[in-house]
């Protein structure tokens, strides 16, 4: 057996089992994830139990419709129970080249509200996630640079650090990020105000739905608080009908 | 009318595209002083609001909002019978509080029905919000009534059109004559008796526009309302001199206002601001300029609204009114929130007027158990001159408890 059969058998037998990669720079691993996992809409249900301190238990209910992936999407999220915030909605606009736009309807003082930059720190309706936390991070609004390799639950993992540029407001400083190398799916983020770690979002429960790869157990822990948010997606569907009026500040006030 | 309550009715039946919320809350609230007139100290309510709504299709949906009250105080009505146009001076028993039907299509949005319609950005005064009329009864702690209206809505990414037209005046309610929130004089004789003549409601219709402006970072609007106001002026009539007998009527004056509100976030703060000036053709009314500077900012856990609000008379006329937007003008106006954890808040606001005759301070700690009980207590305390809006209330000062049920 030649020396070059060699190569070329442990070359067909490596490429088998991991498809052909794109270069394996910071960018392009974001990148082929932001790929994998683009659809022209979604909606899903979402159960979002919030655990504080103390290990009480606050539950929620919310209903998601997004238009678009990365970079253009325009998300409605709106929360079904329990009943005193059913119909409190928020609409995330998000850009290329800048920080999102935010609104959020409050049905009981029928008004709608601009959500500020400098306000997305402040914690989505008692929830560990922020405002911030709620918007799409586009690759290009990020530095981004290969730190090594890990593992999450066993799953092999690229590490990356992502630094928001200078056009990006973010009150974090960074972000550490794994992606797993099997599925590239994001299923760590840790997130930096300077060098402290102030939010670890896992991601797991992943599922092939409708040829995507997605997380279905999302869990966001304030480590300053103590407290994590456990939210679960259901009855999640890619590629629904969905219309561009449907994400507009008008639509807002229109309750399903 | 009765097709869209049939609709809603029916509703149920096509369960899928149906939901409602809702929410028992009974009320106490508890004043530490008597006033003239009104020597009651504890006020008790009840409020049960249901409000459906159905999806007909992608295009069409309706919804609607039914209240039925009761209270201890003579503050609602005694008789059933349901009401649409709100223009009783007692809260009605039964009310239908919203019912509208919503046609939406592409950049279109048609609504007519009874419905709320919200200008404008500030959050304390909103000079803008001409189809806002309020519940005044207790003056202090408020609560918006809808109006039957036809609004149409132009959207596109960056601009909104709004156009409304209300074919029937939906008054402010203002405080029962003989209870403790009538603003009236402090010097008016021990022995006179006043007597409430009613309203003369006016018959034409009001319509107004909205051109809402979304920039990269900032956002504008520009209104134009022509019709009448919500708050009403007084005639008052001399009926004998002994027993000196005096009969009030209320009427409600024509109005034109000319609007504009922005909000720009700032760096580290949002500022956002609010001006109207309205004039009148009713020889009785002022015309003036009202308007709102207020920054805000979320921090962490906390919440902060901070302003100022002035106005400017062009045209003095009023002798004898009842205006609570103007009665928190030129003064400084705040708002502070804390969420100490998701089922637990604290809040503070306060209104001061700038020349130090009257202020208002209310201070509110609200708590969730479980999913559907809410307990909320707060203290209102208001100080100030009989000659002040504010300070006229000054022996008003109370403590309320209320324990919601929402389903």
């Amino acid at each position: 057996m030649s020396r070059r059969f060699l190569v070329l058998s442990a070359f067909i037998c490596v490429h088998l089992r991991f498809p052909l990669l794109p270069a394996q720079d910071a960018p392009a691993i974001i990148e082929e994830t932001q790929r994998r996992s683009r659809a022209p809409s979604r909606r899903n249900d979402g159960v979002l139990q919030v655990i504080d301190a103390r290990g009480r238990i606050t539950e929620k209910r919310w209903q998601v419709h997004q238009l678009g992936s990365y970079g253009n999407s325009k998300t409605i999220l709106r929360f079904t129970a329990p009943p005193e915030v059913k119909g409190v909605a928020l609409l995330v606009v998000n850009h290329p080249d800048r920080s999102s736009d935010q609104w959020m309807w409050t049905p009981a003082i029928a008004r709608e509200r601009r959500i500020a930059i400098q306000d997305r720190a402040t914690r989505f309706f008692g929830t560990d996630f922020t405002f911030e936390d709620l918007e799409e991070r586009d690759v290009g609004q990020f530095d981004w640079k290969l730190l090594g390799e890990g593992a999450v639950d066993g799953a092999p993992c690229w590490r990356l650090e992502g630094r928001p540029k200078e056009k990006k407001v973010s009150q974090y400083t960074s972000t550490l990020l794994w992606i797993r190398k099997d599925n590239y799916v994001g299923v760590r983020y840790e997130n930096y105000k300077k060098d402290q770690l102030v939010r670890r979002l896992n991601l797991s429960d992943i599922e092939r739905i409708q040829g995507i790869w997605t997380p279905r157990r999302w869990e966001m822990s304030d480590l300053a608080r103590n407290s994590r948010t456990i939210l679960r997606t259901e009855n999640l569907q890619y590629n629904v009908p969905l219309k561009d009026a449907d994400f507009t500040v008008q639509a807002l006030r229109r309750e399903p | 009318m009765r097709l869209a309550l049939s609709v809603l009715l029916a509703a149920p039946l096509l369960a899928q595209d149906f939901s409602h919320r809702g929410f028992l809350e009974t009320r106490v609230t508890l004043y530490p002083q008597t006033t003239r007139g009104d020597s009651g100290r504890a006020v008790g309510d009840a409020l049960l609001r249901y409000e459906p709504s159905y999806k007909a299709s992608t295009a069409l949906q309706f919804a609607a909002s039914f209240e039925a009250r009761t209270d201890t105080h003579q503050q609602v009505e005694r008789r059933w019978d349901p009401s649409w146009q709100d223009r009783s001076r007692r809260r009605p028993a039964f009310a239908v509080r919203r019912l509208s039907a919503t046609y939406h299509r592409g950049r279109f949005t048609a609504e007519a029905g009874k419905q709320f319609i919200r200008w404008g950005k500030a959050d304390i005064v909103t000079p803008t919000d001409r189809f806002a009329p309020r519940d005044f009864l207790a003056v202090v702690d408020n609560d918006f009534l809808a109006i039957t209206a036809a609004r149409v809505a132009y959207e596109t990414r960056s601009d909104s059109l709004e156009l409304v037209w209300a074919p029937r005046f939906t008054p402010s309610r203002i405080p029962l004559l003989h209870q403790r929130w009538a603003p009236l004089p402090q010097d008016l004789p021990a022995d006179l008796e006043l007597r409430d003549a009613g309203a003369r409601f006016p018959g034409g219709s009001q319509f107004g526009a909205r051109w809402n402006h979304i920039a990269s970072g900032f956002e504008w609007a520009l209104s134009f309302y022509e019709g009448f106001n919500h708050l009403p002026l007084f005639d008052a009539r001399l009926l004998s001199f002994a027993p000196p007998r005096v009969e009030v009527e209320r009427f409600y004056p024509r109005l034109r206002m000319y609007g504009a509100d922005a909000a720009w976030p700032l760096r580290w703060l949002t500022l956002k601001g609010e001006a109207a000036y309205f004039t009148s053709r009713t020889l009785q009314a002022d015309e003036y300029l009202l308007y709102v500077v207020q920054l805000e900012r979320q921090a962490g856990e906390w919440f902060f609204v901070g302003g100022y609000a002035g106005e400017a008379v062009t045209a003095s006329r009023t002798t004898l009114g009842f205006s609570p937007e103007r009665g928190f003008a030129k003064a400084f106006v705040g708002r502070a929130g804390y969420t100490i954890d998701p089922n637990r808040s604290l809040a503070l606001e306060a209104a001061i007027r700038q020349n130090g005759e009257g202020s208002w301070t209310r201070i509110e700690y609200s708590q969730a158990f479980g999913q559907h009980w809410r307990v909320t207590a707060a203290f209102a305390l208001i100080r100030g001159s009989p000659a002040d809006f504010l300070g006229q209330f000054r022996r008003n000062s109370h403590a309320a408890i209320a324990l919601r049920h929402s389903f």
